[in-house]
């Protein structure tokens, strides 16, 4: 998987090799993701799940957080997180090539238009596939995993979840492993 | 010279429980090895992450996997480790297997399966054969499961029902959803005669056990109350209650050590400490689960077994089985209907429970010759949340979807309706292309050589499911339910996994003998699912823990029956 797969049919002649990062300080960061990368994946998950009135979105979940969190599990598929780590350098080298300006930079207009291209492409497509995927986590899975807070996302699909819930000791990560 | 253990068990799951309870219980000492940690009912919860989209119950597949092999569309097999495709492999390991996880559909194998090559002849390009013992020899088997396992349901008369010791079920069937009784009357109207499904899963307290808590999350989730039927809360309980068996959890069996004689003189295993050890026994039984099994069988060659235990014949590995058939759902919309229905529809826990039998066996009108066809269930899309809504995010041509198209789609399926699914079994039929070796060159954390399996398929089986699916779709039609699709899949399950050990007369063309002992290796049994040489068109577990006891009885013969206490 490399950056031509992930952009292939767009032209490659203006990718510059690293886009501008956001400024070092207060913007979060988390475990695994650096400033930029936190806040651009959190402008892409708002994208792919958007907040409404009534019906939670990525921003309501802590879904980046969630997601920095699936991304520092050291039993995480390797090719897995660097796969998703990359695509944020790829995805900004297309905004920056189709609109001079990195993702977090752009409009939600010329964002969906990015996001769109490299939806077309096999290896946008499963890029854009994981993270709606690990965002549903963070929308329905336990609270005690840090997403879902007070279980609106269950609450919003008016979606019982099983019992007994999960405890701090059983949670993944801390019943002991096979 | 004394031994450390009368019997010594490889597993702890379906094949497992029931020869360690016998035995334990008939006053032998008995050890079960088990590779992964012993989890109880208070460690299991309905955490949909960590039940179902991390690998809790299985190995980390870096640690441990397959190599599966598949035709590519030039018919050249392509190798693949499952570490690198992700398709996990593994099933459950914990004490009891992954019966802790099955959802505990128990079906019987019926007449008909145990003589396939003589009732319904040969299958061209494939090794159907008959079966060493009769259904009788295992009905008593089967009667034994219902009662110490707890299998829950309703007998109704209907064209193929298999013959019975019992009028019923020692366990009226668990709750059922009120669309039971809606695909009860569809069925009808279409001439055909639904089922009760039986169940491995408790009604109400009864054998030491609680009650099912019906909390809609069955299949894929460990039991807190010890209703279902594992063979940890079931039978491995009681038989470590005896005081004769111990369980060594987090012990992975690496090699079956023979002597001279070609017997069996130890097993040797990794302990939960990860130091090598050793033990010994008078009779060893291996339940693996039937990769697995030949996977050890494979690896343990011996000066009178060069090329692996009890495999002179070369039938340790082949003739692996699956499961065939498809599945399909549709939507049962609210909408329309009044606020009783709606209300009825959205009950959750209970069970759909409903089965079709009525191709089970059937008259081709094309050929008119008798063939075997299979069983159709009927059940809701599973209750987990994150991937019912990960389900949404492809449209019908399969292009992915987000934003609020994505949000409102997820939205319309929680909320407007119920999915109603099917599945259909059918015969796998065995093939020489499904097999297990050993790979040449991939190995575990311990370096151990991992299964190799191939994973090749009789296109026959793939026409029975365009064949059965239909008609599931009819009575899902019938209920009203709209966006009816079905798939029929070579892909195998891999939980539902049998042979690569088949027993039968000669030693020529079988592994084991009808006792399910090898013939090269008098001390020496497999009791889990590898013994079948053919599958049936059921789910194999019912009919694993039948024939588990089944052996049982016979290894408890061999070692002199009864003890007095």
């Amino acid at each position: 998987m490399n950056r031509r797969d992930f952009l292939r049919g767009t032209s490659l002649a203006a990718l510059s090799a690293a886009a501008p990062r956001a400024g070092t300080g207060t913007e979060p960061r988390g475990q695994v993701l650096d400033a930029h990368g936190w806040q651009t994946l959190a402008l892409v998950q708002d994208h792919l799940l958007p907040s409404e009135p009534g019906a939670p979105g990525s921003s309501d979940i802590d879904a980046i957080g969630y997601l920095d969190r699936v991304l520092a599990d050291p039993d995480m598929d390797p090719e897995t997180k660097t796969f998703v780590l990359q695509g944020v350098g790829w995805l900004d080298d297309l905004a920056m090539e189709q609109a001079g300006r990195p993702f977090a930079e752009l409009d939600p207009g010329p964002r969906e238009d990015l996001l769109r291209g490299i939806g077309e492409r096999p290896a946008g497509e499963r890029w854009l596939s994981i993270l709606i995927g690990y965002t549903l986590e963070a929308l329905l899975g336990d609270p005690l995993y840090g997403g879902n807070p007070g279980g609106i996302g269950w609450a919003w699909l008016e979606h019982d979840p099983g019992r007994p819930r999960p405890t701090p000791e059983t949670l993944y990560g801390r019943l002991g492993k096979v | 010279m004394s031994k450390d253990f009368d019997v010594c068990v490889i597993g702890s799951g379906a094949g497992g429980g029931p020869v360690a309870l016998t035995l334990a219980e008939a006053g032998y000492s008995v050890v079960v090895l088990e590779k992964g940690p012993w989890l109880r009912e208070a460690d299991f919860c309905k955490d949909e992450i960590a039940a179902c989209r991390r690998s809790t119950y299985t190995p980390n597949l870096r640690d441990e996997r397959h190599v599966l092999e598949q035709q590519d569309d030039d018919g050249a097999w392509q190798a693949e480790s499952t570490l690198q495709s992700g398709w996990d492999f593994w099933n459950g390991n914990m004490v009891g297997g992954a019966t802790n996880l099955m959802s505990g559909f128990f079906h019987r194998m019926k007449p008909v399966d145990f003589r396939l090559r003589s009732e319904l002849g040969p299958v061209e390009g494939g090794n159907v054969v008959d079966w060493p013992i009769e259904y009788a020899d295992l009905e008593p088997y089967y009667d034994r499961v219902e009662r110490r396992l707890g299998v829950s349901g309703r007998v109704v008369a209907h064209p193929q029902q298999e013959p019975r010791s019992s009028p019923d079920f020692p366990f009226p069937p668990t709750a059922e959803h009120p669309v039971s009784a809606r695909i009860d009357r569809a069925c009808r109207e279409l001439g055909y005669h639904p089922l009760p499904v039986p169940r491995a899963i408790l009604p109400f307290p009864a054998l030491g056990r609680l009650g099912c808590a019906y909390t809609d999350y069955c299949g894929s989730y460990g039991c807190s109350t010890g209703a279902k039927g594992s063979s940890r809360a079931a039978l491995l309980d009681q038989a470590v209650r005896t005081g004769r068996c111990t369980v060594r959890p987090r012990s992975m069996a690496t090699r079956l050590a023979s002597d001279q004689q070609g017997r069996v003189e130890a097993l040797e295993y990794l302990g939960d400490d990860g130091r090598r050890r050793r033990l010994d026994a008078r009779v060893y039984v291996v339940a693996c689960q039937a990769i697995e099994t030949a996977r050890l069988l494979l690896m343990s060659p011996g000066p009178r077994h060069p090329r692996g235990l009890a495999n002179g014949s070369g039938q340790v590995g082949r003739n692996l089985l699956f499961s065939s058939g498809g599945a399909g759902g549709g939507d049962l919309r609210y909408a329309g209907l009044d606020p009783v229905e709606v209300a009825g529809l959205k009950t959750r826990g209970v069970f759909v429970n409903r089965a079709l039998q009525d191709w089970y066996l059937f008259t081709d009108p094309r050929t008119g010759a008798r063939t075997k066809g299979g069983t159709i269930e009927f059940l809701f899309r599973h209750s987990n949340a994150i991937a019912q809504a990960d389900a949404q995010k492809r449209d019908p041509e399969g292009n992915l979807i987000w934003g609020k198209p994505l949000k409102d789609r997820i939205k319309g399926y929680f909320t407007e309706g119920r999915h109603l699914r099917f599945e259909v079994f059918s015969d796998w039929t065995p093939v020489d292309d499904c097999h297990v070796t050993l790979d040449p060159e991939e190995r575990d954390r311990w370096g151990l050589p991992v299964a190799r399996v191939r994973l090749g398929y009789h296109p026959r089986d793939l026409e029975l499911g365009r064949r059965l699916a239909p008609r599931a779709a009819e009575v899902l039609e019938r209920l009203g339910a709209v966006n009816v699709a079905w798939g029929v899949s070579p892909a195998p399950p891999q939980n539902l996994v049998a042979g690569g050990c088949r027993f039968g007369r000669d030693p020529a063309t079988s592994v084991l003998d009808p006792h399910c002992r090898a013939h090269e290796a008098d001390n020496l049994y497999v009791s889990d699912g590898s013994f079948m040489p053919t599958g049936g068109s059921v789910p194999y577990t019912w009919t694993i823990y039948a024939n588990a006891f089944r052996v049982a009885d016979r290894i408890l013969a061999d070692l002199g029956g009864v003890r007095a206490a």
